[in-house]
């Protein structure tokens, strides 16, 4: 009779433990800081065509359209034969997400600073003007997105992005 | 004779009646980006927004661009959409609609305001008697519903609402002639826009996430989550897929 009692308790409790998860320690879906390496916050330079990551803003300019990566960069699509246009380049443009062209100009963010790339030889692209701290950080405290988040540390540096991830008992919620 | 010549004709003229007139035509100084960028070029300028303020620089010198002025606008601003002389500027609560007469003294003019939404994201385009958003209210933004909402700008001190039309989970958006591509996470949709104020649905693409349109001459450039659409838009009403690119 007893070791069919002790059984079913610890059937119950398993029952109870699985039933009501405690967040504390569970996995959750949670919003983590990704900081900046400063390292490599100029390093702007062309690189092969490539797959699309994180598909972030476009914008057209007479047979060129371009995309961001977010954070990455920019997609160049020679669009010159509208029935067949084609990806031919990336520009790599740390924690780039925002853009604009006129002529052979690309007025992009570079983290926090606005920089001008010439692209009149494609293969040679030029940073010809930067403007540092035109842009306030933003996002820095918390996620653009509500729920858990995990609490960012300053001492690490920028705040560039938030990746939803998997994480035990997260601190911070909003 | 004549009369032959008319039954010959006639088929050509309804065919041009029924191909959309391009409203902007892209010269080859002119882009054109999404509605939901925070940076956009009108004439000599670059224009950018982030959370609070707007930024104007001068690019007349085209690899030198100067900051001229700094605007506080609001708060948890998202997009900015240059047409004409004017810029119309995105929140998360409401439109502000700037003049730029003066290019480098950009003057709030007016904010339009739905009475049916309290909290959303507001990406906007505007023609010249109508302004469309998208109000979206899941993720960030808040809300209780989306909508695509159409408001009379043709006194634009003082914008109006006239009509809506309920969206799933709304994104940016673009106009060709009679035609208003809305982004969706559910498609993309395809509304009839002869009478501005209450847009019909007329077709729905439901092959991915769209997020952004730009009608660029007889191509509407979509930002999908994986890459890029691209849509033939010779005939407005009725988008080809030409390719997708990811």
């Amino acid at each position: 009779m007893k070791p069919k009692l002790i059984a079913t308790g610890i059937g119950l409790c398993f029952c109870l433990y699985g039933c009501f998860p405690d967040r504390r320690y569970a996995d959750t879906d949670t919003y983590v800081p990704v900081y900046m390496s400063p390292a490599d916050k100029s390093n702007i330079f062309l690189a092969n065509a490539r797959t699309t990551e994180k598909s972030g803003k476009i914008y057209a300019f007479g047979n060129t359209i371009f995309q961001n990566d977010l954070n990455k960069g920019i997609h160049i699509i020679d669009n010159t034969n509208h029935a067949d246009p084609k990806k031919i380049a990336f520009l790599n443009i740390p924690y780039n997400t925002e853009f604009a062209v006129k002529g052979n100009y690309i007025y992009a963010n570079n983290v926090n600073d606005l920089v001008v790339i010439d692209i009149r030889d494609l293969n040679n692209p030029v940073v010809v003007k930067r403007i540092e701290n035109a842009f306030p950080y933003i996002n820095q405290e918390y996620p653009p997105q509500s729920g858990y988040f995990v609490c960012p540390d300053p001492a690490k540096g920028i705040v560039v992005d938030w990746e939803l991830q998997t994480v035990k008992s997260p601190k911070c919620h909003r | 004779m004549n009369k032959l010549l008319l039954y010959m004709l006639l088929p050509v003229v309804l065919v041009t009646a029924l191909r959309c007139e391009k409203a902007s035509v892209a010269s080859a100084t002119t882009g054109s980006g999404g509605s939901t960028a925070r940076f956009a070029i009108q004439g000599n300028y670059l224009y950018t927004v982030d959370k609070s303020s707007l930024k104007v620089f001068n690019i007349a010198d085209i690899a030198n661009p100067v900051l001229k002025n700094t605007v506080p606008v609001g708060f948890e601003i998202e997009t900015i959409y240059p047409f004409k002389d004017k810029l119309f500027i995105g929140s998360t609560s409401v439109v502000h609609i700037f003049s730029i007469d003066n290019p480098e003294n950009p003057e709030k003019l007016s904010t339009a305001i739905s009475p049916d939404v309290i909290r959303r994201c507001d990406p906007v385009v505007a023609k010249d008697t109508v302004a469309f958003a998208t109000l979206r209210t899941s993720g960030p933004c808040g809300g209780r519903f989306s909508v695509l909402a159409a408001y009379d700008i043709r006194d634009i001190t003082n914008p109006v609402q006239k009509g809506t039309f309920p969206v799933s989970e709304p994104y940016g958006l673009g106009y060709s002639d009679t035609a208003l591509y809305v982004c969706d996470r559910y498609g993309l949709l395809v509304f009839n826009i002869e009478n501005a104020y209450t847009p019909q649905l007329r077709k729905t693409f439901t092959d991915g996430w769209y997020l952004d349109v730009i009608p660029y001459n007889n191509t509407l450039i979509c930002q999908v989550q994986d890459g890029l659409t691209l849509y033939d838009i010779t005939s407005c009403m009725k988008p080809t897929l030409i390719t997708k690119i990811k």
